[in-house]
């Protein structure tokens, strides 16, 4: 063979430059990755590592092949901004003047009337360049405004997440599920769309009995349906009509189904980070009124 | 009989050894989408940038959509606030009578100068002679110093007190140098301010 060394070389080459580009630079990159601020409220830290119990779900996740339907990643295509007025300051007037020299809204905001129900958005979807140049002529009139970022993409639009998913969400897992196909929906933000346990569990035994014509198979062999003893089981499902077990029985969840259900549960993605940065949605009453312990 | 077609192959050149030449054309259109494949790298590639995913092309573009800072500072503060304050001030501000003063309402919270706020928040008080709104307030107590938190903590949970439209106050906010500032002056303060220390000192300092 004339050419070995140089068909060696170049081959050797080869993968040793793709070894480099997709082996070696994304693990220096990624590979030491831990705890992240929340871009947002600089106190929390992102991703928490999941529960005990969580953990082995992503086992039972893997052991069942979910991923080879349902993909744990959410696209996004853009971010809008919207500019959201939240105080007019001393001189409403000027504020409406500038509203209006900016041609924003339907461009009839006058001085008496624009304080009304505030916090309003004057701007709806903007680039971010016209979002602060609104920003900064509304400060220069007195107003306080605010930039509310909205990421934008199909995915986000069908209500699958928040923002796109990055390689931040992911450390928390030894084995990551970040799939392919999505014969059934993405399962990144699982855990903050559909956050009720029992809801996880009646869809795990019967996908049908809560989505109706739902394609995903039933796994009813991570439940047992056994007699009803002394007491009912507090764990026992809480299905209704036609899918109720028939009388004196009930359906129980074994580990696997709990650990699994646990696991969905814990799923979320909607973190506001620096390399994936979005506006929370305001947090409910409730919640802020009851403060953390 | 030396036709040229009786010649012996091995003599002949051959034509179809020889490489023919690359049509000029080609190589400009090569050159041309290498040039494009460039410029498209460079503007949409992020440089190998770890935090850059698409949509956002650059850190320099990335770093223009980090717009998350007004209004969340306050959220933060909400925080801060349930982690520390609330358990003497209460969830809506109104303190305890005769125990821990108000936030709601107090011109304390309310002057113009967070000076004064920052300080206590800082490094405390103790002492009698308290007046909240000029009316003498009986605390049993004192107010344990609160250094320990960062000054980003500090300025989120003091903006959050004084711009809390719900308990109808209207102060504007403050920011981590502020409180930096006075943090270090306060170092030689080593014991918690008395009231009538803290009123002697100007609001703006």
């Amino acid at each position: 063979m004339k050419f070995g060394p140089l068909v060696f070389l170049a081959a050797f080459l080869g993968l040793s430059a793709s070894w480099y580009g997709l082996v070696l630079t994304p693990q220096v990159q990624l590979g030491r990755a831990t705890q992240e601020t929340n871009s947002v409220v600089k106190t929390e830290l992102y991703p928490v590592g999941r529960p005990g119990l969580a953990r082995e779900g992503l086992e039972v996740y893997r052991a069942n092949g979910c991923a080879y339907c349902h993909s744990q990643q959410v696209e996004q295509k853009g971010t809008l901004i919207d500019v959201v007025l939240t105080e007019v300051g001393t001189n409403s007037m000027n504020v409406a003047n500038a509203l209006n020299e900016a041609h924003v809204g339907d461009g009839k905001f006058n001085g008496p009337s624009v304080g009304a129900g505030l916090p309003k958005p004057v701007l709806k979807g903007a680039t971010i360049e016209n979002a602060s140049v609104l920003a900064n002529v509304l400060k220069k009139a007195g107003a306080t405004a605010e930039l509310h970022l909205v990421p934008t993409g199909s995915d986000i639009e069908r209500g699958w997440g928040m923002r796109r998913s990055v390689a931040q969400d992911f450390i928390s897992d030894a084995t990551v599920m970040p799939g392919s196909l999505r014969v059934g929906p993405d399962l990144a933000n699982v855990g903050a769309r559909l956050p009720d346990l029992n809801w996880q569990l009646v869809h795990l035994f019967n996908p049908a009995a809560v989505t109706k014509g739902s394609p995903m198979p039933p796994y009813r062999f991570l439940f047992e349906r056994r007699k009803i003893g002394k007491q009912p089981s507090p764990d026992a499902l809480k299905l209704m009509g036609e899918f109720a077990p028939a009388a004196g029985y009930e359906i129980v969840p074994k580990p696997e189904a709990k650990a699994l259900a646990a696991y969905l549960i814990s799923l979320r993605s909607d973190v506001p980070l620096y390399e994936a940065p979005l506006t929370p949605p305001p947090a409910p009453a409730a919640a802020t009124n009851a403060p953390a312990k | 009989m030396n036709s040229p077609t009786n010649q012996p192959a091995s003599n002949a050149p051959d034509s179809s050894a020889k490489a023919p030449a690359l049509p000029i054309w080609l190589i400009i259109v090569f050159f041309m989408l290498l040039y494009w494949g460039a410029v498209y790298f460079d503007e949409h590639g992020g440089w190998f940038d770890a935090q850059i995913y698409s949509p956002y092309v650059s850190a320099e573009q990335l770093k223009t959509y980090q717009v998350g800072g007004g209004p969340n500072v306050f959220e933060q503060g909400r925080q801060v606030y349930g982690r520390t304050c609330f358990t003497c001030h209460g969830a809506a501000g109104m303190g305890q009578p005769g125990t821990f003063p108000p936030l709601a309402g107090s011109d304390w919270v309310n002057e113009e100068q967070p000076g004064r706020m920052i300080r206590l928040v800082l490094q405390g008080f103790s002492g009698p002679g308290l007046k909240i709104n000029g009316q003498p307030f009986n605390t049993g107590g004192a107010m344990v110093p609160w250094n320990s938190l960062s000054d980003d903590e500090i300025a989120a949970v003091i903006t959050f007190v004084r711009g809390n439209k719900e308990w109808g106050n209207k102060a504007g906010p403050v920011t981590p140098a502020q409180v930096a500032a006075i943090r270090a002056k306060v170092k030689s303060h080593s014991q918690p301010f008395s009231p009538t220390e803290l009123e002697a000192i100007s609001p703006a300092d």
